[in-house]
Protein backbone atom coordinates (compact mmCIF):
# COMPACT_ATOMS: atom_id res chain seq x y z
CA UNK A 1 0.00 0.00 0.00
CA UNK A 2 0.95 3.68 -0.64
CA UNK A 3 1.97 5.80 2.12
CA UNK A 4 0.27 8.87 2.22
CA UNK A 5 2.51 12.49 1.73
CA UNK A 6 1.52 16.44 2.52
CA UNK A 7 2.65 17.95 0.05
CA UNK A 8 1.36 21.77 -0.09
CA UNK A 9 -0.11 23.57 2.49
CA UNK A 10 -2.02 27.01 3.04
CA UNK A 11 -4.13 28.69 5.64
CA UNK A 12 -5.35 32.24 5.98
CA UNK A 13 -4.99 34.53 8.80
CA UNK A 14 -7.57 33.21 12.01
CA UNK A 15 -9.41 35.81 12.97
CA UNK A 16 -12.40 37.79 12.22
CA UNK A 17 -12.88 38.43 8.59
CA UNK A 18 -16.55 40.79 8.45
CA UNK A 19 -16.15 40.99 4.78
CA UNK A 20 -15.22 37.14 3.57
CA UNK A 21 -17.53 34.50 4.04
CA UNK A 22 -16.16 30.50 4.33
CA UNK A 23 -16.23 30.46 0.99
CA UNK A 24 -13.47 32.87 0.19
CA UNK A 25 -11.76 31.71 3.41
CA UNK A 26 -11.58 27.85 1.72
CA UNK A 27 -10.51 29.08 -1.82
CA UNK A 28 -8.43 31.30 -0.57
CA UNK A 29 -6.59 28.33 1.68
CA UNK A 30 -7.02 25.77 -1.20
CA UNK A 31 -5.04 28.06 -3.73
CA UNK A 32 -2.10 28.66 -1.26
CA UNK A 33 -1.98 25.26 -0.65
CA UNK A 34 -2.28 24.58 -4.40
CA UNK A 35 0.59 27.62 -4.98
CA UNK A 36 2.85 25.74 -2.38
CA UNK A 37 3.08 22.32 -3.82
CA UNK A 38 3.70 24.04 -7.06
CA UNK A 39 1.31 22.20 -9.00
CA UNK A 40 -1.35 22.67 -11.87
CA UNK A 41 -4.52 22.37 -10.00
CA UNK A 42 -5.84 19.98 -12.62
CA UNK A 43 -3.72 17.00 -11.10
CA UNK A 44 -6.41 17.19 -7.97
CA UNK A 45 -8.51 14.19 -8.36
CA UNK A 46 -10.56 14.86 -5.58
CA UNK A 47 -11.76 16.96 -2.84
CA UNK A 48 -13.14 17.12 1.31
CA UNK A 49 -14.26 19.56 3.02
CA UNK A 50 -15.12 19.66 6.68
CA UNK A 51 -17.37 22.65 8.47
CA UNK A 52 -19.55 22.68 10.63
CA UNK A 53 -21.85 25.53 10.80
CA UNK A 54 -21.24 26.40 7.25
CA UNK A 55 -24.87 24.95 5.42
CA UNK A 56 -24.89 22.42 2.65
CA UNK A 57 -22.54 22.18 -0.24
CA UNK A 58 -19.78 24.52 0.96
CA UNK A 59 -17.00 22.15 -0.31
CA UNK A 60 -18.47 22.67 -4.11
CA UNK A 61 -19.00 26.58 -4.02
CA UNK A 62 -15.13 26.39 -2.78
CA UNK A 63 -14.46 24.22 -5.92
CA UNK A 64 -16.48 26.41 -7.60
CA UNK A 65 -14.64 29.71 -7.00
CA UNK A 66 -11.17 28.26 -8.10
CA UNK A 67 -12.25 26.63 -11.09
CA UNK A 68 -12.12 22.95 -9.62
CA UNK A 69 -15.89 22.11 -9.77
CA UNK A 70 -16.75 18.85 -11.11
CA UNK A 71 -14.22 16.66 -9.43
CA UNK A 72 -15.92 14.10 -6.54
CA UNK A 73 -16.29 15.87 -2.87
CA UNK A 74 -17.52 15.13 0.27
CA UNK A 75 -18.60 18.02 2.58
CA UNK A 76 -17.72 16.14 6.28
CA UNK A 77 -19.04 16.95 9.81
CA UNK A 78 -17.65 15.76 12.83
CA UNK A 79 -17.56 18.91 14.77
CA UNK A 80 -14.98 20.27 16.15
CA UNK A 81 -13.21 17.62 14.30
CA UNK A 82 -14.52 18.07 10.86
CA UNK A 83 -11.30 19.27 9.18
CA UNK A 84 -9.33 16.28 10.24
CA UNK A 85 -11.72 14.04 9.14
CA UNK A 86 -11.44 15.56 5.87
CA UNK A 87 -7.51 14.95 5.65
CA UNK A 88 -8.62 11.42 6.84
CA UNK A 89 -11.20 10.87 4.18
CA UNK A 90 -8.38 12.23 1.71
CA UNK A 91 -5.37 9.73 2.74
CA UNK A 92 -7.89 6.81 3.01
CA UNK A 93 -8.62 7.48 -1.06
CA UNK A 94 -4.87 7.88 -1.42
CA UNK A 95 -3.78 4.28 0.46
CA UNK A 96 -6.98 2.45 -1.49
CA UNK A 97 -5.35 3.42 -4.38
CA UNK A 98 -8.40 5.16 -5.97
CA UNK A 99 -6.79 8.54 -5.74
CA UNK A 100 -2.74 10.17 -6.40
CA UNK A 101 -3.75 13.83 -5.43
CA UNK A 102 -6.25 14.77 -3.11
CA UNK A 103 -7.17 18.32 -1.27
CA UNK A 104 -8.49 18.41 1.91
CA UNK A 105 -9.51 21.87 3.41
CA UNK A 106 -11.32 23.09 6.38
CA UNK A 107 -12.95 26.36 6.55
CA UNK A 108 -15.62 28.09 9.22
CA UNK A 109 -16.80 31.33 9.17
CA UNK A 110 -17.92 31.36 12.97
CA UNK A 111 -18.73 34.62 13.80
CA UNK A 112 -21.44 35.36 11.48
CA UNK A 113 -22.73 32.14 12.67
CA UNK A 114 -22.71 32.34 16.50
CA UNK A 115 -21.54 34.26 19.54
CA UNK A 116 -21.01 33.78 23.18
CA UNK A 117 -20.82 29.69 24.84
CA UNK A 118 -21.30 26.64 22.41
CA UNK A 119 -23.65 24.39 23.31
CA UNK A 120 -24.28 20.56 22.70
CA UNK A 121 -27.24 19.82 20.08
CA UNK A 122 -30.38 21.76 21.60
CA UNK A 123 -31.92 17.69 21.63
CA UNK A 124 -29.37 16.85 23.44
CA UNK A 125 -30.63 16.07 27.54
CA UNK A 126 -27.72 18.01 28.89
CA UNK A 127 -28.26 21.18 26.54
CA UNK A 128 -32.06 21.08 28.19
CA UNK A 129 -30.49 21.02 31.44
CA UNK A 130 -28.25 24.21 30.67
CA UNK A 131 -25.11 22.31 29.70
CA UNK A 132 -22.49 24.49 28.07
CA UNK A 133 -18.61 23.30 26.48
CA UNK A 134 -17.05 25.60 28.24
CA UNK A 135 -19.47 24.72 31.52
CA UNK A 136 -18.72 20.92 30.69
CA UNK A 137 -14.83 21.32 30.55
CA UNK A 138 -14.97 23.71 33.73
CA UNK A 139 -16.34 20.46 35.73
CA UNK A 140 -13.48 18.60 34.67
CA UNK A 141 -11.35 21.32 35.83
CA UNK A 142 -13.06 21.61 38.89
CA UNK A 143 -12.79 17.76 39.37
CA UNK A 144 -9.24 17.60 37.73
CA UNK A 145 -8.07 19.89 40.70
CA UNK A 146 -9.75 17.83 43.56
CA UNK A 147 -7.95 14.77 42.11
CA UNK A 148 -4.67 16.38 41.38
CA UNK A 149 -4.15 19.29 43.49
CA UNK A 150 -3.49 21.36 40.28
CA UNK A 151 -4.27 24.91 41.56
CA UNK A 152 -5.99 27.82 39.60
CA UNK A 153 -2.35 29.62 38.95
CA UNK A 154 -1.35 26.29 37.54
CA UNK A 155 -4.32 26.16 34.92
CA UNK A 156 -3.31 29.54 33.27
CA UNK A 157 0.25 29.00 32.43
CA UNK A 158 -1.42 26.98 29.87
CA UNK A 159 -3.12 30.16 27.65
CA UNK A 160 0.07 32.07 28.95
CA UNK A 161 2.17 30.17 27.37
CA UNK A 162 -0.33 29.39 24.18
CA UNK A 163 -0.94 33.19 23.79
CA UNK A 164 3.26 33.68 24.06
CA UNK A 165 3.62 31.38 20.93
CA UNK A 166 0.59 33.16 19.27
CA UNK A 167 2.27 36.16 19.59
CA UNK A 168 5.26 34.59 17.06
CA UNK A 169 2.51 33.49 14.67
CA UNK A 170 1.65 36.25 12.24
CA UNK A 171 -1.75 34.19 11.36
CA UNK A 172 -3.01 33.63 14.96
CA UNK A 173 -5.97 35.19 16.11
CA UNK A 174 -3.94 36.64 19.21
CA UNK A 175 -1.03 38.21 18.68
CA UNK A 176 -0.32 39.93 22.53
CA UNK A 177 1.37 38.20 24.99
CA UNK A 178 -0.64 37.68 28.56
CA UNK A 179 0.25 37.37 32.27
CA UNK A 180 -0.93 34.82 34.59
CA UNK A 181 -2.91 38.29 36.01
CA UNK A 182 -4.30 38.62 33.16
CA UNK A 183 -5.98 34.97 33.00
CA UNK A 184 -7.24 35.35 36.77
CA UNK A 185 -8.54 38.88 36.18
CA UNK A 186 -10.51 38.07 32.62
CA UNK A 187 -14.06 37.50 32.77
CA UNK A 188 -15.52 34.37 34.73
CA UNK A 189 -17.32 32.05 31.87
CA UNK A 190 -17.98 29.25 34.04
CA UNK A 191 -16.02 28.64 37.33
CA UNK A 192 -12.88 27.93 37.21
CA UNK A 193 -12.92 29.22 33.50
CA UNK A 194 -12.08 32.96 32.57
CA UNK A 195 -12.32 34.16 29.32
CA UNK A 196 -8.57 33.82 28.85
CA UNK A 197 -8.79 30.13 29.57
CA UNK A 198 -11.11 29.92 26.77
CA UNK A 199 -10.69 29.57 22.60
CA UNK A 200 -11.95 32.30 20.97
CA UNK A 201 -15.39 33.04 17.81
CA UNK A 202 -12.50 32.90 14.89
CA UNK A 203 -13.35 32.55 11.19
CA UNK A 204 -10.80 30.80 9.57
CA UNK A 205 -9.85 27.73 6.84
CA UNK A 206 -6.68 26.02 5.90
CA UNK A 207 -6.50 22.90 3.30
CA UNK A 208 -3.77 20.38 2.58
CA UNK A 209 -2.45 18.58 -0.75
CA UNK A 210 -1.86 15.01 0.00
CA UNK A 211 -0.40 12.45 -2.38
CA UNK A 212 0.57 8.45 -3.08
CA UNK A 213 4.21 7.91 -3.50
CA UNK A 214 3.67 7.89 -7.28
CA UNK A 215 2.28 11.70 -7.05
CA UNK A 216 4.87 13.03 -4.48
CA UNK A 217 8.02 11.56 -6.16
CA UNK A 218 6.89 13.35 -8.82
CA UNK A 219 5.42 16.64 -7.77
CA UNK A 220 7.12 17.11 -4.04
CA UNK A 221 10.14 18.37 -4.94
CA UNK A 222 11.99 16.85 -1.49
CA UNK A 223 9.64 19.05 0.68
CA UNK A 224 6.42 16.24 1.02
CA UNK A 225 6.14 15.52 4.55
CA UNK A 226 4.99 11.73 5.46
CA UNK A 227 1.67 11.26 6.88
CA UNK A 228 2.30 8.52 8.93
CA UNK A 229 -1.21 7.68 11.02
CA UNK A 230 -4.32 9.61 10.17
CA UNK A 231 -6.45 7.52 13.20
CA UNK A 232 -10.22 8.13 13.78
CA UNK A 233 -12.92 6.96 16.50
CA UNK A 234 -15.98 8.10 18.12
CA UNK A 235 -16.91 8.05 21.82
CA UNK A 236 -18.45 5.00 23.18
CA UNK A 237 -21.08 4.85 26.07
CA UNK A 238 -20.12 4.36 29.73
CA UNK A 239 -21.44 1.20 31.12
CA UNK A 240 -19.99 2.41 34.67
CA UNK A 241 -19.00 5.95 34.91
CA UNK A 242 -15.77 6.90 34.69
CA UNK A 243 -13.05 9.48 35.13
CA UNK A 244 -13.46 12.82 33.89
CA UNK A 245 -10.18 13.58 34.15
CA UNK A 246 -8.71 11.24 31.85
CA UNK A 247 -9.83 10.35 28.13
CA UNK A 248 -10.07 6.90 27.26
CA UNK A 249 -11.14 8.21 23.72
CA UNK A 250 -8.18 10.26 23.19
CA UNK A 251 -6.38 7.30 24.96
CA UNK A 252 -7.89 4.65 22.20
CA UNK A 253 -7.33 6.92 18.90
CA UNK A 254 -3.35 7.57 20.01
CA UNK A 255 -2.97 4.26 19.96
CA UNK A 256 -4.47 3.42 17.29
CA UNK A 257 -2.12 6.18 15.75
CA UNK A 258 0.92 4.90 17.38
CA UNK A 259 0.79 1.38 15.99
CA UNK A 260 0.02 2.70 12.38
CA UNK A 261 3.08 5.00 12.56
CA UNK A 262 5.01 2.56 14.43
CA UNK A 263 6.20 4.72 16.78
CA UNK A 264 5.18 5.11 20.83
CA UNK A 265 4.24 8.55 22.71
CA UNK A 266 8.51 8.70 23.83
CA UNK A 267 9.04 9.63 19.92
CA UNK A 268 7.38 12.44 19.32
CA UNK A 269 9.08 15.89 19.48
CA UNK A 270 6.26 18.02 19.26
CA UNK A 271 2.57 18.45 19.10
CA UNK A 272 -0.66 20.11 18.55
CA UNK A 273 -3.49 19.33 20.32
CA UNK A 274 -7.09 20.32 21.39
CA UNK A 275 -6.77 22.88 23.71
CA UNK A 276 -10.20 24.31 23.64
CA UNK A 277 -10.24 25.35 27.10
CA UNK A 278 -6.79 25.35 29.25
CA UNK A 279 -8.02 22.52 31.04
CA UNK A 280 -8.66 20.45 27.67
CA UNK A 281 -4.98 20.72 27.00
CA UNK A 282 -3.74 19.08 30.17
CA UNK A 283 -6.69 16.22 29.44
CA UNK A 284 -5.21 15.98 25.61
CA UNK A 285 -1.78 15.43 26.49
CA UNK A 286 -2.37 12.90 29.13
CA UNK A 287 -4.72 10.90 27.08
CA UNK A 288 -2.29 11.18 24.40
CA UNK A 289 0.62 9.42 27.17
CA UNK A 290 2.73 12.48 26.37
CA UNK A 291 2.77 13.20 29.62
CA UNK A 292 2.06 10.82 32.54
CA UNK A 293 -1.70 11.39 34.38
CA UNK A 294 -2.02 14.43 36.57
CA UNK A 295 1.62 15.91 35.84
CA UNK A 296 1.11 17.95 33.02
CA UNK A 297 0.55 21.34 35.31
CA UNK A 298 4.11 20.68 36.84
CA UNK A 299 5.67 20.35 33.27
CA UNK A 300 4.18 23.35 32.18
CA UNK A 301 5.24 24.79 35.02
CA UNK A 302 9.02 23.72 34.52
CA UNK A 303 8.42 24.89 30.98
CA UNK A 304 8.71 21.35 29.30
CA UNK A 305 5.94 22.41 27.09
CA UNK A 306 6.90 25.65 25.88
CA UNK A 307 9.11 25.81 22.01
CA UNK A 308 11.91 25.52 23.57
CA UNK A 309 11.18 22.85 25.88
CA UNK A 310 11.52 18.54 25.95
CA UNK A 311 8.43 18.61 24.54
CA UNK A 312 6.72 21.54 23.02
CA UNK A 313 2.96 21.56 22.95
CA UNK A 314 0.50 24.06 20.68
CA UNK A 315 3.83 26.02 18.87
CA UNK A 316 1.30 27.85 16.61
CA UNK A 317 -0.35 29.28 19.70
CA UNK A 318 -2.77 26.11 19.62
CA UNK A 319 -7.01 27.12 19.81
CA UNK A 320 -6.32 29.49 22.52
CA UNK A 321 -4.12 31.30 20.65
CA UNK A 322 -4.35 31.23 17.06
CA UNK A 323 -7.92 30.26 17.46
CA UNK A 324 -10.71 27.87 16.84
CA UNK A 325 -12.99 28.26 13.06
CA UNK A 326 -14.59 24.67 14.42
CA UNK A 327 -14.02 23.21 10.43
CA UNK A 328 -10.37 25.05 9.94
CA UNK A 329 -9.39 24.23 13.29
CA UNK A 330 -7.91 20.30 12.15
CA UNK A 331 -6.63 21.26 9.28
CA UNK A 332 -4.79 24.37 10.24
CA UNK A 333 -2.93 21.97 13.15
CA UNK A 334 -1.52 19.87 9.82
CA UNK A 335 -0.17 23.08 8.27
CA UNK A 336 1.33 23.96 11.48
CA UNK A 337 3.12 20.34 11.72
CA UNK A 338 4.34 20.24 8.28
CA UNK A 339 5.80 23.98 8.59
CA UNK A 340 7.55 22.90 11.82
CA UNK A 341 8.60 19.70 10.25
CA UNK A 342 10.11 21.64 6.75
CA UNK A 343 11.87 24.57 9.01
CA UNK A 344 9.56 27.15 7.65
CA UNK A 345 8.02 27.66 10.80
CA UNK A 346 9.91 31.01 11.43
CA UNK A 347 10.04 32.83 15.22
CA UNK A 348 8.39 30.05 16.71
CA UNK A 349 10.60 27.37 15.30
CA UNK A 350 11.34 24.02 17.40
CA UNK A 351 14.87 23.08 16.50
CA UNK A 352 15.33 19.70 14.82
CA UNK A 353 11.76 17.75 15.06
CA UNK A 354 11.14 14.90 13.71
CA UNK A 355 8.12 13.80 14.58
CA UNK A 356 4.98 15.85 15.19
CA UNK A 357 1.28 14.86 16.54
CA UNK A 358 -1.84 16.55 15.40
CA UNK A 359 -4.90 15.78 17.89
CA UNK A 360 -8.13 17.06 17.71
CA UNK A 361 -11.54 16.20 19.49
CA UNK A 362 -15.23 17.64 19.24
CA UNK A 363 -18.53 17.69 20.12
CA UNK A 364 -20.87 16.11 23.24
CA UNK A 365 -23.34 13.98 23.74
CA UNK A 366 -25.15 12.43 26.47
CA UNK A 367 -23.60 9.43 28.10
CA UNK A 368 -20.74 9.41 25.63
CA UNK A 369 -17.25 11.03 26.75
CA UNK A 370 -16.50 12.35 23.70
CA UNK A 371 -17.98 12.83 19.58
CA UNK A 372 -15.43 12.71 17.37
CA UNK A 373 -11.57 11.98 17.90
CA UNK A 374 -8.61 12.28 15.73
CA UNK A 375 -5.04 11.89 16.02
CA UNK A 376 -2.55 12.61 13.30
CA UNK A 377 0.83 12.02 13.06
CA UNK A 378 3.29 13.43 10.62
CA UNK A 379 7.34 12.35 10.03
CA UNK A 380 9.84 14.17 8.36
CA UNK B 1 -59.35 25.78 48.83
CA UNK B 2 -56.33 26.64 46.16
CA UNK B 3 -55.47 23.53 43.64
CA UNK B 4 -52.19 21.93 42.71
CA UNK B 5 -51.72 22.07 39.29
CA UNK B 6 -49.25 19.41 37.69
CA UNK B 7 -47.41 20.57 35.14
CA UNK B 8 -46.38 18.34 32.53
CA UNK B 9 -42.48 16.68 32.35
CA UNK B 10 -40.36 19.15 30.35
CA UNK B 11 -38.53 15.82 28.61
CA UNK B 12 -41.36 13.01 28.97
CA UNK B 13 -38.79 10.21 27.82
CA UNK B 14 -36.16 11.53 30.59
CA UNK B 15 -38.41 12.83 33.70
CA UNK B 16 -41.73 11.40 34.66
CA UNK B 17 -43.59 13.50 36.70
CA UNK B 18 -46.61 11.99 38.55
CA UNK B 19 -49.65 13.76 39.89
CA UNK B 20 -48.78 13.82 43.52
CA UNK B 21 -45.36 16.36 42.38
CA UNK B 22 -43.04 13.18 42.97
CA UNK B 23 -40.91 11.88 39.77
CA UNK B 24 -37.67 9.72 38.52
CA UNK B 25 -35.34 10.26 36.24
CA UNK B 26 -35.21 7.46 33.01
CA UNK B 27 -33.45 5.12 31.64
CA UNK B 28 -32.76 1.50 30.61
CA UNK B 29 -31.68 -1.48 32.41
CA UNK B 30 -29.65 -4.33 30.71
CA UNK B 31 -31.51 -8.00 31.58
CA UNK B 32 -28.62 -9.90 30.47
CA UNK B 33 -25.43 -7.97 32.48
CA UNK B 34 -27.47 -5.50 34.53
CA UNK B 35 -26.15 -2.35 33.38
CA UNK B 36 -27.95 0.71 33.85
CA UNK B 37 -28.24 3.85 31.06
CA UNK B 38 -29.34 7.35 31.07
CA UNK B 39 -31.05 8.42 29.18
CA UNK B 40 -33.08 5.38 27.47
CA UNK B 41 -30.97 2.82 25.08
CA UNK B 42 -32.08 0.48 22.29
CA UNK B 43 -29.39 -1.91 22.70
CA UNK B 44 -26.48 -2.12 26.00
CA UNK B 45 -23.32 -0.72 25.21
CA UNK B 46 -21.76 -3.02 27.52
CA UNK B 47 -23.52 -6.69 25.48
CA UNK B 48 -25.07 -5.48 22.87
CA UNK B 49 -28.44 -7.03 24.21
CA UNK B 50 -31.33 -5.50 23.14
CA UNK B 51 -33.25 -7.21 26.05
CA UNK B 52 -33.52 -3.76 28.18
CA UNK B 53 -36.01 -2.85 31.12
CA UNK B 54 -37.57 0.74 31.58
CA UNK B 55 -36.36 1.93 34.81
CA UNK B 56 -37.20 4.67 37.51
CA UNK B 57 -33.25 5.97 38.58
CA UNK B 58 -33.15 6.53 42.66
CA UNK B 59 -33.91 10.04 43.77
CA UNK B 60 -30.37 10.19 45.90
CA UNK B 61 -26.85 10.56 45.08
CA UNK B 62 -22.97 11.87 45.01
CA UNK B 63 -22.49 14.90 43.25
CA UNK B 64 -18.92 14.03 41.32
CA UNK B 65 -18.17 17.78 40.13
CA UNK B 66 -19.96 20.85 39.46
CA UNK B 67 -19.35 24.60 38.02
CA UNK B 68 -21.10 28.10 38.00
CA UNK B 69 -22.10 28.65 34.73
CA UNK B 70 -21.71 32.65 34.16
CA UNK B 71 -22.33 32.72 30.08
CA UNK B 72 -25.26 30.64 28.30
CA UNK B 73 -27.56 30.62 25.38
CA UNK B 74 -30.93 33.26 25.97
CA UNK B 75 -32.83 30.24 26.88
CA UNK B 76 -30.80 30.58 30.51
CA UNK B 77 -30.53 32.80 33.14
CA UNK B 78 -27.35 33.15 34.38
CA UNK B 79 -25.29 32.40 36.73
CA UNK B 80 -26.61 29.00 37.35
CA UNK B 81 -24.59 25.57 38.84
CA UNK B 82 -24.77 22.49 36.91
CA UNK B 83 -23.44 19.27 38.30
CA UNK B 84 -22.98 15.53 37.75
CA UNK B 85 -24.57 13.56 40.51
CA UNK B 86 -23.19 9.89 40.41
CA UNK B 87 -26.20 7.70 40.99
CA UNK B 88 -26.59 4.04 42.57
CA UNK B 89 -27.72 2.15 39.75
CA UNK B 90 -23.82 3.12 38.39
CA UNK B 91 -25.44 6.25 36.42
CA UNK B 92 -23.85 10.08 36.01
CA UNK B 93 -26.65 12.33 35.18
CA UNK B 94 -26.26 16.25 34.68
CA UNK B 95 -28.33 19.06 36.34
CA UNK B 96 -28.57 22.27 37.38
CA UNK B 97 -27.98 22.55 41.45
CA UNK B 98 -30.34 24.66 43.42
CA UNK B 99 -30.76 25.33 47.64
CA UNK B 100 -27.18 25.67 47.88
CA UNK B 101 -24.85 29.41 48.01
CA UNK B 102 -22.21 28.80 44.97
CA UNK B 103 -19.72 28.58 47.43
CA UNK B 104 -20.89 25.92 49.45
CA UNK B 105 -20.99 23.24 46.63
CA UNK B 106 -19.06 20.46 47.20
CA UNK B 107 -17.79 17.56 45.26
CA UNK B 108 -18.81 14.70 47.31
CA UNK B 109 -22.01 15.79 48.73
CA UNK B 110 -25.24 13.80 48.88
CA UNK B 111 -27.99 15.15 46.47
CA UNK B 112 -31.18 14.71 45.88
CA UNK B 113 -33.87 14.84 42.74
CA UNK B 114 -35.93 17.60 43.12
CA UNK B 115 -38.68 18.25 40.70
CA UNK B 116 -39.32 22.39 39.78
CA UNK B 117 -40.88 23.94 37.65
CA UNK B 118 -38.61 24.34 34.19
CA UNK B 119 -38.92 26.52 31.02
CA UNK B 120 -42.26 26.82 29.45
CA UNK B 121 -43.67 24.98 25.92
CA UNK B 122 -44.82 26.44 22.65
CA UNK B 123 -47.67 27.67 23.80
CA UNK B 124 -45.91 29.36 26.88
CA UNK B 125 -47.03 27.33 29.57
CA UNK B 126 -44.62 25.95 32.70
CA UNK B 127 -43.13 22.95 32.44
CA UNK B 128 -41.56 20.49 35.23
CA UNK B 129 -37.86 19.60 35.27
CA UNK B 130 -35.80 19.04 37.69
CA UNK B 131 -32.81 20.31 39.83
CA UNK B 132 -30.61 18.86 42.24
CA UNK B 133 -30.54 19.92 45.76
CA UNK B 134 -28.79 19.05 48.71
CA UNK B 135 -29.96 16.18 50.22
CA UNK B 136 -31.63 16.62 53.94
CA UNK B 137 -29.63 15.66 56.81
CA UNK B 138 -30.73 13.23 59.70
CA UNK B 139 -29.79 14.35 62.85
CA UNK B 140 -29.85 12.00 65.78
ZN1 LIG C 1 -25.70 -5.69 28.82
Amino acid sequence: MTDVHVVGVGMTRFGKHPDKDATDLGAAALLEAVADAGIDPRIIESAYVGHVFQGMVTGQRILAQVGLAGLPLSNVENACSSGATAIREASLAIRAGENDVVVAVGTEHLTSKFSGALTPDPSDPEAAVGATMPGVYAMRATRYMEDHGMTREQLALIPVKNKANAARNPLAHFRKEITVADVLESRPIADPLNLHDCSPVTDGAAAVIVMSDRAAKKYANGRGVRLAASALRSGSVDVTPTSMTFEPLTWATAQDAYERAGIGPDEVDFAEVHDCFSIAEVLRVEGLGLFEQGSYPWAVERGEADINGRLPINPSGGLIGKGHPLGGTGVAQVVELVRQLRGEAGDRQIEGAKVGLAHCRGGKAVGIEGAACTVQILIR
Amino acid sequence: MTTTVIEESFRPGELEVRPDGTGNLLGSRCRSCGAHFFPTREACAGCLSQDLDAVKFSTEGVLYTYSVVRQSTPAFEVPYAIGYVDFPEGVRIMGQIAGLEFDEITIGMPMTLSLEPFGENEEGDPLTGYRFRPAEVTND
